[in-house]
């Protein structure tokens, strides 16, 4: 549990997260304090890359429930990207994929945010 | 001293005095002489002032009091001596002036007035033996005893001197030993250390006493001196007496002399005595802090008021630093105030740089300030009007962390001396303990009562579950639930519907402990509602979800497996909410069955409704269908490795011959092999469903 780590990244007016390790109970509020982190800097386009994330939770999904509704109230996103098979299972298993963008890459969640914002 | 003996040493006297009055009225009258007489008389003198020594040593030990209440009663004795014995003497030289010691032997009441001063020289020499015994042997030393028994013995040799018809070598003991028995007394009167350990107040009264004490000790001997009318009386009674009652009257003249001396120049070091006195008294009370540690608000207060008894401080309060949750910036709280305002602790505490309050946040160190209007740090006070004098704050450390700081103030300029400061430091340490401690109870009480606020959970959620299978024809069920919590996160319920149809729900709610209990018992509601309503497992979940989106929170969903089997006919309709798939075995075959769906509380209506779908399996005879949680696929071994979806088929189909209970047992035990026994990370369920087909079989 304790080699769950966040890492952030700013670009192209598109906040990255980096996720390793276990998302779970324990870990989940690290990832809490990332989103909140880039609320208080109103920022919401953000990616979520998932390709180092070897386990999520319930919990874990509950973090993404938590702020998906306000980061779209103020017209931006969490996409997802980069999920192992396992994880995606996960994802799916509980419909997210109805719910969320999930990309197989980071560049094409990003490429996405960018799009939207032309047209 | 027992009652028998008290009454003895009462009775003796009581009758030997009497009896040497009336023997020494028929000696005048007869004018006999008895040689050996002389000896019986002067033993039942002894006797008697011996019994009225012990009688007195024993009222004495029982209303013990302070040395100057001693001196006081002593004083009010020498007094009533005095008088008596003036007025006795007064009266005799008035009525018979130049009257010869054999003179006294023919008058009866010239023999009555004797024996009178006798008893009363008497009884007061006693006392003062006493009182100037218990003075001198206040605090022993080495030599203290010594020098006491040597007065005692010289004084008693000079009495015996005193004794009629001893030879005249007695007389020239009497002469040797009455100016050592003087001496003696001298060395004496320099024990005075009670003195140092009365108060300011009762240092005055013993001076006075004191004084008193030596001019009426003064008097007295006048009164006694060779040839005087009450020396005379008193000879005529006995010789003994009169050298007793002088040693007595002269020593206790010197001591209480010194004494008056000696407290005169401890009266300007009373005042620190005392007040080192009272900080003592103070640190000793610090046991009640201890004792107060369960109620936070009277340590505090506690911990205030004695701040200003240990340092004599007017008024004192008390901060305790506390770091704010979201900010991370640390409060200050004034949690205990005495004397002093919030206004007034406000002004004090102005927060700019230059505030003592900053200063000690900073340093950690005793700030002290001498006179607050005229220190840099503190001028603002004096534009306010408000707080003249001086203050002291003390930091309180616990760990190597600032917890709060305490301070006290005083109404003068240079109020805090090095002495205070000291007593201040040692004090804040046990604030600190104190606070720990109370800090550390309150931890260990919140602890016990979430304890059992779970303990009250897990059971309200054991009930939650079935308490038996389901019997319902052609349809064999068991069930197993493991929580690794107290309280888990799993529910599984079973409902019988009509016409042989049975309702089966399997959920995981997102989440632990109490709030996932809580979210349980919401969805059995909603489920036991709802299933007897909806038809339609379909049905029953978007509904469900309807009621659940609102009341459950933004980060909390619950996945659920509902399918409703028709015993009768063996087909069984199921739709998913976002939970792991049913594992459908037939023959020889294995499915995962997993209609789309999303879970419940994800979002609202229209989306879950649109990707809900229902699904519906017909069962041939002897299948068998597994609900179960992600805690079954999701159990780890030692390397990390989940049981995983295969796994499960697998061993559900090496199984599927056995009973429903045999089932559940076989998978179950084959997961524990797999994790090698340890302990669940995850709740896990299980529930087993056989088919154990009918007429439709058969058909």
């Amino acid at each position: 549990m304790s080699d769950f780590k966040v890492n952030h990244r700013d670009g192209e007016g598109v906040s990255v997260i980096e996720l390793k390790g276990y998302l779970d109970a324990h870990t989940a509020t690290e990832l809490e304090n990332a989103f909140q982190k880039l609320l208080n800097e109103k920022k919401y386009r953000i990616v979520v890359n998932c390709k180092d994330l070897s386990y999520i939770s319930s919990a874990g999904l509950g973090v993404f429930m938590a702020y998906i509704e306000d980061v779209r109230k103020n017209k931006g996103d969490i996409k997802l990207s980069n999920m192992s098979p396992k994880v995606f299972n996960v994802f799916d298993l509980l419909g997210f994929p109805i719910l969320y963008e999930i990309y197989k890459d980071e560049k094409e969640a990003v490429v996405r945010f960018t799009e939207g914002k032309k047209s | 001293m027992s009652r028998l003996r008290r009454i003895l040493f009462f009775v003796i006297p009581i009758i030997s005095i009497p009896a040497i009055f009336v023997y020494d009225v028929i000696r005048a009258a007869v004018d006999l002489d008895v040689p050996s007489m002389v000896y019986v008389r002067e033993g039942l003198i002894v006797l008697s002032f011996s019994s009225i020594y012990f009688l007195i040593e024993d009222r004495r030990t029982r209303n013990r009091g302070i040395a100057t209440k001693e001196i006081g009663r002593l004083l009010m004795v020498s007094i009533a001596a005095l008088v008596m014995t003036g007025t006795v003497s007064f009266f005799q030289l008035a009525s018979q002036t130049n009257q010869e010691v054999p003179h006294f032997r023919q008058s009866s009441l010239a023999l009555f007035l004797s024996t009178f001063v006798g008893v009363i020289l008497g009884i007061f020499a006693i006392y003062t033996l006493q009182t100037v015994k218990d003075l001198t042997m206040f605090k022993r030393r080495k030599g203290t005893r010594r020098n006491y028994a040597f007065y005692l013995v010289s004084m008693l040799c000079a009495c015996a001197g005193g004794v009629p018809f001893i030879s005249t070598e007695a007389g020239i003991v009497a002469t040797i030993f009455f100016p050592l028995s003087i001496l003696a007394g001298i060395l004496n009167s320099f024990k005075q250390n009670w003195i140092v350990y009365l108060s300011r107040r009762e240092k005055i009264y013993s001076i006075i006493y004191s004084a008193l004490l030596f001019l009426a000790l003064l008097f007295l001997n006048l009164l006694l001196v060779q040839n005087s009318a009450g020396s005379k009386a008193l000879e005529a009674f006995s010789r003994p007496l009169r050298t007793f009652v002088q040693i007595n009257a002269i020593v206790g003249a010197i001591y209480f002399g010194m004494s008056f001396v000696s407290t005169l120049f401890h009266l300007p070091t009373a005042e620190v005595f005392e007040r080192k006195q009272s900080e003592l008294n103070s640190l000793h009370n610090l046991g009640r802090l201890v004792t107060q540690v369960f109620d936070f608000n009277d340590l505090v207060n506690t911990v205030t008021q004695m701040t200003t008894e240990v340092c004599g401080a007017k008024s004192a309060w008390l901060e305790l630093l506390q770091s704010d949750e979201k900010t991370g910036l640390l409060n200050v709280n004034v949690v205990s105030q005495r004397n002093i305002s919030r206004e007034e602790i406000d002004t004090l505490a102005a927060q700019d740089n230059n505030s003592f309050r900053r200063l000690m946040l900073d340093s950690r160190k005793v700030v002290l300030i001498d006179d607050l209007w005229n220190d840099r740090r503190t001028k603002h006070v004096k534009e306010r009007g408000s707080l003249k004098g001086s203050l002291l704050s003390v930091p309180l450390v616990a760990h190597a962390e600032l917890i709060g700081v305490l301070h006290a103030t005083k109404d003068f300029a240079n109020g805090f001396d090095q002495d205070d400061i000291d007593v201040m430091t040692t004090f804040a340490d046990h604030v600190t303990i104190a606070l720990e401690n109370s800090k550390l109870i309150a931890k260990s009480i919140e602890r016990e009562r979430l304890q059992q606020e779970l303990e009250v959970a897990r059971k309200m959620q054991l009930r939650l579950l079935p308490q038996r299978m389901p019997q319902i024809p052609f349809v064999d069920v068991a069930a197993v639930s493991v929580s690794s919590l107290e309280v888990g996160g799993d529910y599984y319920d079973f409902v019988s519907l009509r016409d042989g149809h049975l309702g089966i729900v399997v959920g995981d709610v997102s989440g632990k402990g109490v709030s996932a209990a809580f979210y349980m018992a919401e969805v059995k509601g909603i489920f036991l509602s709802l299933s007897k309503i909806c038809t339609s497992p379909r049905d029953l979940l978007v509904r469900a979800n309807q009621s659940l989106v609102e009341s459950l929170e933004k980060n909390a969903f619950i996945s659920l497996l509902y399918a409703i089997l028709d015993g009768k006919n063996g087909r069984l309709t199921l739709a998913r909410a976002g939970h792991c798939p049913l594992v459908h075995v037939s023959g020889t075959r294995c499915e995962l069955v997993r209609p789309t769906g999303l879970g419940l509380g994800l979002t609202d209506g229209k989306i879950f409704e649109e990707s809900t779908e229902e699904r519906t399996i017909d069962l041939h005879k002897d299948d068998v269908c597994l609900f179960y949680t992600d805690g079954v696929t999701e159990s780890r071994n030692s390397q990390g490795d989940e049981y995983g979806y295969e796994r499960l088929v697998d061993a559900a189909l090496r199984t599927r011959n056995f009973s429903a209970d045999e089932i559940k047992n076989r998978i179950l035990e084959d997961v524990r092999t797999f994790t090698g026994n340890r302990t669940y990370n995850d709740d896990m369920t299980l529930v087993v469903i056989k088919w154990n087909g009918s007429s439709r079989g058969k058909v």
